[in-house]
């Protein structure tokens, strides 16, 4: 008897753990999610694609630019996964290389913008609710992450359009 | 002369449609209900149409009559009272459907973010305008024969557009009505967009956000609660809590027959993030190598997704062939390098 009661206290343990992890998670993390969301939808609403776009296309000429200020832009302003379609406005060579810096950039966004890519929170709230746990401030785990990215993304950017450019003398 | 058919499509931001617009034995008129006056779409509806466009503020119109409605409205009551009654719904705000008629709003009755240049004859064709004469005037429609000059068509339609615009302006004799409803549709406008920004977050947050934390923190409680949670600290200890052992975790993710498989909708990423964030939460893992952890668990993202990608950029058939083993084999080497970068990083935060 003993056994099956302890049986089901371990059972229905494992839900309300998880029941308090969810109310943590929500209380934590959406309220100001979703004004922060809001605002920046809003944001990218007034400002509207075209001139983003304008602004944008001078960064495509300048192989650092191409892959620090333009895939940065298409990320913050397009969001994850219509930020790719900005490819269209690079060199048909250049174009797996400014995938594979955007795409790298979804991630180190989300601690500063988390809009961009508000359907995979988790690598960088996963993580930051560790640090948080600890009683440390995120801002500069959120600030170096995104820093982190943009050196990251210039390097992929230049590796792949390399590797791209060697594969189709083949 | 030939049936006109109109096409009105989405514009940007905007949901629905594109779907075909025509006059018919009972449906005569293009109805405005934006308030002060009627709206250019409208006007261009009607005027590409040969109909009357009908400011629905001053004039009631039924229902029965219309071709379509046109509106401006931020999405809750009228944008779902027209596709109830079965008439075609034009929305100049870029709004989805929503409200508490929204189970009456589809992709063939109603269309929003439409501007004047969403609005095109559904042949292609240039427009041959036919101003809407009252029908006691019917015979002296003014016909204009097909065969005119594209130029001149391009000039009636400027010439229209311009009539519409003053037609805008003079709808409203009063100047005070006027400066009123012009300040209530700048300010509506605003709001609109705010009120948009709101749907949308919510809606990603209830369809992607609530969903995963609900998963997560049941694999949370299973974790923790069952003794799971040691094990893998135990497992994931010696990978996480020395720089060389990240290095080897990122160079595995990125190998190119692992990094496709490991990367949908990020969810091995997240997960592994979540249990990495409980290690550092208990102090298993310093805190300070968060952040080259955070791109060792990730050195596969989008590698799922390359052709998807590559053709949102427009790509060509031989750039996706050629781009999709070159982001492969360029992680291989990027993906440790990322990791290196925030070790070298890492020395300025949580020491």
């Amino acid at each position: 008897m003993v056994f099956f009661e302890n049986l089901a206290k371990g059972f229905i343990g494992i839900f309300n753990a998880g029941g308090a992890t969810l109310v943590g998670l929500i209380t934590g993390i959406l309220p100001t999610l979703i004004v922060l969301l809001t605002f920046v939808n809003a944001l990218i609403a007034l400002i509207g694609e075209e001139r983003v776009l304008n602004f944008a296309k001078f960064a495509t000429k300048n192989i650092i630019l191409r892959y620090t200020v333009f895939p940065v832009l298409a990320v913050f302003f397009l969001t994850n996964p219509m930020c790719y379609s900005f490819g269209k406005f690079v060199e048909e060579k250049q174009k797996p290389a400014f995938y594979d810096a955007a795409v790298s950039f979804v991630h180190p966004i989300l601690g500063l913008f988390p809009h961009a890519n508000a359907g995979e929170l988790f690598v960088w709230t996963g993580i930051a609710s560790g640090i948080l746990k600890l009683g440390l401030d995120i801002a500069p785990l959120a600030l170096y992450y995104f820093i982190v990215g943009v050196i990251v993304i210039l390097i992929r950017g230049i590796v792949t359009e390399t590797l791209t450019k060697l594969m189709w003398k083949d | 002369m030939a049936e006109k058919v109109v096409k009105v499509s989405k514009g940007k931001g905007g949901w629905g449609g594109p779907f075909l617009l025509q006059e018919t034995e009972t449906l005569k008129i293009v109805a405005s209900i934006t308030g002060g006056g009627i709206h250019p779409v409208a006007k261009k509806i009607a005027d590409y149409l040969g109909v009357q466009a009908v400011d629905g503020f001053s004039t009631k119109v039924e229902p029965s009559q219309m071709i379509c409605a046109v509106i401006d409205c931020g999405g809750t009551a009228r944008c779902g009272v027209y596709p109830k009654f079965g008439v075609k719904t034009v929305d100049i705000i870029a709004t989805s459907p929503s409200g508490p008629l929204i189970k009456y709003m589809n992709e063939e009755n109603f269309v929003s973010g439409v501007t004047v240049n969403d609005v095109i004859m559904a042949d292609g064709s240039a427009p041959v305008i036919v101003p809407f004469v009252a029908p006691a005037s019917d015979a002296k429609k003014a016909e204009v024969k097909p065969e005119v000059k594209k130029e001149a068509v391009t000039k009636v339609v400027e010439k229209k557009k311009e009539e519409a615009k003053k037609e805008m302006t003079n709808n409203n004799q009063n100047p005070f009505v006027k400066a009123i409803s012009s300040i209530g549709r700048a300010v509506g406008g605003v709001v609109g967009v705010f009120y948009q920004a709101g749907r949308e977050s919510i809606d990603i947050v209830i369809k992607n956000v609530l969903p995963f934390m609900a998963f997560i923190s049941m694999m949370i409680g299973l974790i923790t609660v069952s003794g799971l949670g040691n094990v893998i600290a135990e497992a994931v200890k010696p990978m996480s809590e020395n720089i060389i052992g990240m290095v080897v975790l990122s160079f595995i993710a990125a190998i190119p027959f692992l990094s496709p498989v490991l990367g949908p909708g990020a969810v091995i990423a997240q997960v592994v993030g979540v249990l990495l964030g409980v290690e550092i939460g208990k102090g298993n893992i310093a805190p300070s190598m968060a952040l080259p952890a955070l791109f060792a668990i990730n050195a596969q993202v989008g590698c799922d997704f390359v052709p998807v990608g590559l053709t949102l950029g427009e790509a060509e058939a031989k750039t996706v062939a050629i781009g999709v083993p070159a982001v492969l084999f360029s992680r291989m080497i990027t993906g440790p390098v990322s990791v290196l970068i925030a070790y070298a990083f890492s020395f300025f935060i949580y020491q």
